[in-house]
C-alpha cells in the first residue's frame, strides 16, 4: 500500500503519456504528404453506350416577315397590336397619302377636260368632213374653186389630227390616274401571309424611310429551333436524328423534336455547328420566339464495347492514360479512347482489357510510387 | 545516476503535462501557422499543376492570368496550335465571383474550360466523385471545398449549371475552390452584367442617335449584337511537344505572336514571389512573434519553476551537488515541456487546427522536424535565465539566518 | 596533524570594510573531538550563523584557521579547491527545518548525494535502508517526504547528512519544530551517530529542552566563544 502513490502516478502517466505518444505515431505517419492516398477503383465493363449530342439554341420563327412602306412617308395608321393574329391580305395599316387624294382628284378633273376636248374634236372632224365632201360636190358641178375644194380637205385632216391627239390624251390622263391610284393603294400596308403580329416598330406619326420595318409578322405554325452544336461534340450530327428539348421557362419538361437541317455553314468564329431542330408537335401556348432551349440529339446506340468512366482519365507527361491497378500496385498505362456518352462513359479502344482494374477517383494527383489505399468513397465526399 | 529532472516531473506531472499542453497549443498554433503559408505556396502550386500546361499565353506585358487581368482574343489559340513545339493549345478563362447554389452563396473561382474530354490543359485532372463534364453547356465541376454536392444547382450570373463531378484541391491562388464550366459558359459569365445592366445598356445604345440612325435600318441591332459577345478569353494554356525546350517555344512565340509567355517556373516566381508575397512575410511575423512568445512562455514557466525549488537548490549546492547537475535538473525540464508541447502541438495542428481552417494548412514533416529543433533550442535558450537563477542562489541560504 | 573532528582557531570573519565594517566572528576557537556533540548556543547577532556558515564552507572567514578531520581547510584562505566537494564528503547538514527533496521518496532524499557521486542506484540506496533503518524510519522508506511527520523529516535530514560518513555533521537548529519527545530523540540519535561513526557534530542551538545534554557547550557573544563544561545530563 505504501507504494500505490508511485504506482499511480506511472499508471496514470501510461494512461495519459502513451496514448499522446501514440497520436503522435499516428498524426507524424497517417497525414501529411507521408500517407496513403485514399482511391476508389473500379474495373473496365462492357457496355452498350448510347451517344448523345447537347447543345443550345434559340427558338426561332422558319419565316419572319419585315413589313413597311416602298417609299418614305409618314404613318398615317396601324391597326394590328403585336400579338394579332392577321390573314394574308390584311391590312395593317396605311401610310399618310399627304396630297395624293388632291393629285387623284385634279387627275379626275383632267379626265373630263380630256373626254371633253375629245368629243369637241370629234365635232370638228365630222364638220371637217361634211364640208370637204360639199365641197367636192360642188367642184363636180363646177360651182367653186379647186383651191377652196383644197383648203377644205386640209381643214379635215387637221381635224382628224385632232381627234386622235385627243383620244391619246385621254388614255394618258385616264393611265395617270390609275397609276395614282396604284400609289394610293401601296400605301396601305397589307400582311403578305397569315401571321403572327410579333413587333410593332413604330408608331402612327412616324416618318420612315422606304424599306424600314413597320411592323414584324412570324408564321407561328412554322417554329423551329436553331441550335449551336460545339464542333468538338457535333461528330455523327445528321438530319432527322431525334431531339429532345427543354425550354428554359418549362425546365423539366421534355420535348420531342427531330433534327431537321444541318446547315451547311459553321459559324468559323465561334466554332460551333448550327442546325436546325423542330419540334414533333408544337407546344401549347407557343413559346417565345428567342427563348433559350437545351437540345439533345441522341445518336444511334453503339455495341457494346469496353468502357470506362471518364473520371479516371488522367494526362501524365503529355499523354492520356488511366492508373491501371495491378496487385496493389499503380501503373499509368495510356489509353486510346472511343466515343462517350453524356453520362460519364468513355469506350477505350487500347490500353486496357475487360476486367482490369483501375483508380476511379483519387483525393490526390497520383505517382506510380504513391501509396494507396482503396475505399469505397473518398473521405469528405458526402453520398 | 539519478534524473533529477525526471524525479521531479514525475512529481509534479500533472502540472507539467497541464503546461506542456498549454504550451503544445501554441506550438499547434505555430506550426499551422507555418503548415498556412506551405498551404498557400502549395495553393499556388496546385493550381499550376492543375492547369496542365507548360506554357501560359496571356496579354502583353500582363502578369496574367492569376496576378493581373489579362484578356485575349479567344482565337488566339489557332494561331499558337500552328507555332512548332507546340503540342496543344487551350483557352482558359478565370473569374473570381459569387456562385449562388440554393440560399447561400460561395466565392469561387469559375474556371472556364475549353471544350473536350478529360485531360485537355485546364481541365480538372482528378476527381473525388462524379464525373467530367460531357456536355458543352451547364454543366459544372466544383471543388469539395466549396460545399457543393452532385447533383447540385448552382447559379452562376443568370444560368443554371448542375454539378456533375467534385474536386479536390483544385483552388485558386487566393484559397478559393474553383468551379470548372464549359469556356463558353464561362465567357458569357465574364461579360454577363445583371439583366438590368443589360437593359441599361441597350437603352443607352439605342438612345445614341450616333447608332439609332433611321437612314439605316438594322445598325442599331448590328451594334447592340456587337456588344452582346466576348470574344476574349483570359489565357490560353499550352503544353509542349516533347524534345521541345519550353523556353525556346515560349520566345519564339513572344517574339512571333507579340504575347507574355510564361513557363511554369516564371508562373511559380510570380505567385509564390508576388502574389502571395505580403502574406507570406505576414505569416513569417507572426512566426517570429509566437516563437518569441513561446520562448517568453518557457522561460516564464521554468523560471517560475525553478524559483518554486531555490530552497531546494540552495540545499543540494550547499550539501555538495555540482553546478552542472542544478543546469541538467533546469535544463531538462525546459526540454522535456518542449518535448511535450511539441507533441501536444504536432497533434492538436494536425488533428484539430488544420482541417477547421478554412484555408489549405499544408504541414510538412521537414517543418516538424525543423519546428522541433526551434522548439528543443528555443527551450534551452529560455532555461538559460532560470539556469542563471539558479547558479546564483547561495548555498548559505539553506542555513537559517 | 594529528588533529581529528573539528579544529577552529582565531577564527575571524568581517562584513563589509571601512567604517560600515561588522566584525561578526571576532575571535572563535573551538575543538570537537570525533565522537563528541557539542552544543553552540548564542543569542541573534551573536554571530552562530556566520561561525557555522564559515564552518560549512559557504562563506569565506577573514582570518583564522580551520581543521576539518585531518586536513586543513582554511589557513588565512581557502586551502581545498573544490568547497562543493568538501560540503559533500566532509560535512553533513541538518537544518531547522528539514528541506527534503520534495520529489524524491524518501530512501532517494537519503541516497542523493552518493547517486551524484556515482555511486550505483541500487548501493547508494542500499546504504540509504541501512541508515534509515538506524534511524528506525526504515517502515517509511517509500514515502514522499511530505507524508512524514516532523520528526520523521528530521531524522531523514540526519540520515542525509550523514550518508557519506562526514567526520563533521552541523546542525542549525534541529530540534526547534518538534516536541521535547522528539527533541530528545533527534538528540540521541545523534549522539549514537557521533559514536558510532565517530563523527563531530556541532548543533546550534537555543532550545531548552535539549542544552542539558550536552557535556560541553560552547557560548558566542559578540564574535567571541566561551567554553562552558554542560551537565551531560543522560536522556530519560
Amino acid at each position: 500500500m505504501k507504494s500505490l502513490p508511485i504506482q499511480g502516478r506511472t499508471l496514470a502517466l501510461v494512461v495519459v503519456l502513451f496514448p499522446l505518444l501514440a497520436l503522435f505515431i499516428y498524426v507524424a505517419l497517417r497525414s501529411g504528404p507521408l500517407a496513403p492516398v485514399p482511391v476508389t477503383v473500379a474495373r473496365v465493363k462492357t457496355e452498350a453506350i448510347t451517344p448523345a449530342l447537347f447543345g443550345i439554341g434559340t427558338v426561332e420563327a422558319q419565316y419572319t416577315y419585315k413589313i413597311g412602306p416602298t417609299s418614305a412617308g409618314r404613318l398615317k395608321r396601324l391597326d394590328v397590336e403585336v400579338g394579332d393574329l392577321v390573314r394574308a391580305g390584311q391590312v395593317l395599316g396605311e401610310m399618310d397619302p399627304i396630297d395624293l387624294d388632291d393629285r387623284i382628284r385634279a387627275q379626275d378633273a383632267a379626265g373630263k377636260r380630256a373626254e371633253a376636248q375629245l368629243s369637241e374634236a370629234k365635232a370638228r372632224q365630222a364638220y371637217a368632213q361634211i364640208q370637204a365632201r360639199r365641197y367636192e360636190q360642188l367642184l363636180t358641178a363646177r360651182s367653186t374653186s379647186e383651191e377652196i375644194v383644197a383648203t377644205k380637205k386640209h381643214e379635215l385632216e387637221v381635224a382628224v389630227a385632232g381627234l386622235q391627239a385627243a383620244a391619246e390624251e385621254l388614255v394618258r390622263v385616264h393611265s395617270e390616274g390609275k397609276a395614282l391610284l396604284a400609289q394610293r393603294s401601296n400605301l396601305k400596308i397589307v400582311a403578305p401571309s397569315d401571321g403572327l403580329v410579333t413587333l410593332r416598330h413604330v408608331d402612327p406619326g412616324t416618318t420612315v424611310v422606304a424599306g424600314q420595318a413597320v411592323v414584324e409578322l412570324v408564321d407561328p405554325a412554322n417554329l423551329w429551333i436553331n441550335v449551336r452544336f460545339d464542333q468538338i461534340h457535333a461528330g455523327g450530327l445528321t438530319v432527322n436524328l431525334p431531339a429532345q428539348i427543354v425550354l428554359r421557362s418549362q425546365a423539366g419538361e421534355v420535348r420531342g423534336g427531330r433534327v431537321l437541317r444541318v446547315e451547311p455553314y459553321a459559324d468559323a468564329v465561334t466554332e460551333e455547328t448550327l442546325a436546325k431542330v423542330e419540334f414533333n408537335q408544337l407546344p401549347e401556348p407557343l413559346p417565345p420566339v428567342g427563348e433559350l432551349a437545351e437540345i439533345t440529339v441522341a445518336l444511334p446506340p453503339l455495341p457494346p464495347a469496353p468502357v470506362i468512366a471518364n473520371a479516371a482519365i488522367r494526362r501524365v507527361d503529355g499523354k492520356l492514360g488511366v492508373w491501371h491497378v495491378m496487385n496493389g500496385d499503380l501503373r499509368f498505362t495510356p489509353v486510346a479512347l472511343g466515343l462517350a456518352d453524356l453520362d460519364g462513359s468513355v469506350q477505350v479502344r487500347e490500353g486496357l482489357k475487360v476486367g482490369d482494374q483501375y483508380v476511379v477517383y483519387s483525393a490526390k494527383a497520383l505517382t506510380a510510387d504513391i501509396r494507396i489505399d482503396v475505399v469505397d468513397r473518398i473521405p469528405g465526399v458526402t453520398p | 545516476m539519478i534524473s533529477l529532472a525526471g524525479r521531479d516531473i514525475m512529481h509534479a506531472w500533472g502540472k507539467f503535462v497541464f503546461t506542456g499542453v498549454g504550451l503544445g497549443l501554441l506550438i499547434g498554433v505555430t506550426l499551422s501557422m507555418a503548415g498556412i503559408y506551405r498551404g498557400m505556396v502549395d495553393d499556388a502550386k496546385a493550381l499550376l499543376d492543375n492547369s496542365g500546361a507548360d506554357l501560359w499565353v496571356v496579354q502583353q506585358d500582363t502578369l496574367g492570368p492569376y496576378a493581373e487581368s489579362s484578356s485575349i482574343y479567344d482565337d488566339t489559340w489557332r494561331s499558337l496550335r500552328g507555332m512548332p513545339g507546340v503540342a496543344s493549345a487551350a483557352n482558359v478563362t478565370y473569374l473570381t465571383m459569387q456562385v449562388r447554389q440554393g440560399e447561400r452563396d460561395v466565392r469561387t473561382m469559375v474556371t472556364g474550360v475549353t471544350p473536350g474530354a478529360a485531360g485537355t490543359s485546364g481541365w480538372p485532372p482528378y476527381l473525388v466523385a462524379g464525373r467530367q463534364i460531357t456536355r458543352g453547356h451547364y454543366e459544372a465541376v466544383a471543388d469539395i471545398a466549396s460545399g457543393f454536392k452532385l447533383g447540385d444547382t448552382l447559379q452562376i450570373r443568370r444560368n443554371y449549371y448542375t454539378v456533375v463531378g467534385l474536386t479536390r484541391r483544385m483552388v485558386s491562388s487566393s484559397g478559393d475552390p474553383m468551379v470548372f464550366i464549359p469556356l463558353k459558359d464561362a465567357q458569357e459569365a465574364q461579360f454577363l452584367k445583371d439583366n438590368d445592366a443589360i437593359h441599361q445598356q441597350r437603352r443607352r445604345t439605342a438612345e445614341n442617335p450616333a447608332f439609332n440612325r433611321p437612314q439605316v435600318p438594322g445598325l442599331l441591332d448590328a451594334v447592340i449584337a456587337s456588344q452582346s459577345i466576348n470574344p476574349y478569353v483570359n489565357a490560353v494554356l499550352v503544353q509542349i511537344e516533347s524534345g521541345h525546350n519550353s523556353e525556346v517555344v515560349a520566345e519564339s512565340i513572344r517574339r512571333w505572336k507579340r504575347l507574355t509567355v510564361y513557363t511554369r517556373n516564371q508562373m511559380e516566381e510570380i505567385l509564390v514571389g508576388k502574389l502571395i508575397a505580403t502574406s507570406a512575410r505576414q505569416i513569417a511575423m507572426f512566426l517570429v512573434i509566437l516563437s518569441i512568445v513561446s520562448s517568453a512562455i518557457v522561460a516564464f514557466i521554468i523560471y517560475t519553476l525553478t524559483l518554486g525549488k531555490i530552497r531546494e537548490i540552495a540545499v543540494l549546492k550547499l550539501i555538495g551537488t555540482k553546478n552542472r547537475t542544478i543546469i541538467a535538473l533546469i535544463m531538462q525540464q525546459s526540454v522535456a515541456l518542449g518535448l511535450i508541447g511539441f507533441v501536444v502541438g504536432k497533434i492538436t495542428a494536425t488533428l484539430l487546427m488544420a482541417p477547421i481552417f478554412p484555408k489549405y494548412v499544408l504541414l510538412e514533416p521537414l517543418d516538424s522536424v525543423i519546428g522541433f529543433g526551434a522548439v528543443v533550442v528555443i527551450c534551452i535558450l529560455s532555461s538559460i535565465i532560470a539556469i542563471r537563477a539558479a547558479l546564483k542562489v547561495d548555498p548559505a541560504e539553506a542555513i537559517g539566518g | 596533524m594529528g588533529y581529528k573532528g573539528i579544529h577552529i582557531e582565531s577564527l575571524k570573519k568581517r562584513y563589509g570594510s571601512g567604517d560600515t565594517a561588522v566584525e561578526a566572528l571576532k575571535n572563535v576557537d573551538m575543538q570537537v573531538a570525533p565522537g563528541e556533540v557539542v552544543g553552540l548556543i548564542g543569542p541573534s547577532g551573536s554571530g552562530k550563523s556566520t561561525l557555522l556558515k564559515s564552518l560549512g564552507a559557504v562563506i569565506e572567514p577573514t582570518a583564522g584557521r580551520m581543521i576539518l578531520g585531518d586536513e586543513v581547510i582554511y589557513d588565512d584562505g581557502w586551502k581545498v579547491k573544490d568547497l562543493r566537494a568538501l560540503r559533500r564528503d566532509k560535512i553533513g547538514f541538518v537544518f531547522q527545518a528539514p528541506y527534503l527533496i520534495p520529489f524524491l521518496d524518501v530512501t532517494d532524499n537519503v541516497a542523493l548525494l552518493p547517486m551524484l557521486a556515482g555511486v550505483s542506484n541500487s548501493e547508494a540506496r542500499k546504504r540509504a535502508v541501512k541508515l534509515l533503518k538506524a534511524l528506525d524510519v526504515e517502515h517509511r522508506a517509500k514515502a514522499m517526504p511530505s507524508q512524514l511527520s516532523g520528526g520523521e523529516q528530521q531524522r531523514v535530514a540526519i540520515a542525509r547528512g550523514l550518508i557519506n560518513r562526514p567526520p563533521v555533521i552541523l546542525a542549525d537548529e534541529p530540534t526547534a519544530p518538534l516536541d521535547s519527545e522528539r527533541a530528545l530523540a533527534v538528540i540521541r540519535i545523534l549522539n549514537d551517530m557521533a559514536r558510532q561513526y565517530e563523527t563531530a557534530i556541532i548543533i546550534v542551538t537555543h532550545d531548552e529542552k535539549i542544552i542539558p545534554t550536552f557535556k560541553r557547550i560552547y557560548h558566542i557573544r559578540d564574535g567571541v566563544t566561551y567554553e562552558e563544561v554542560g551537565e551531560g545530563r543522560n536522556f530519560t
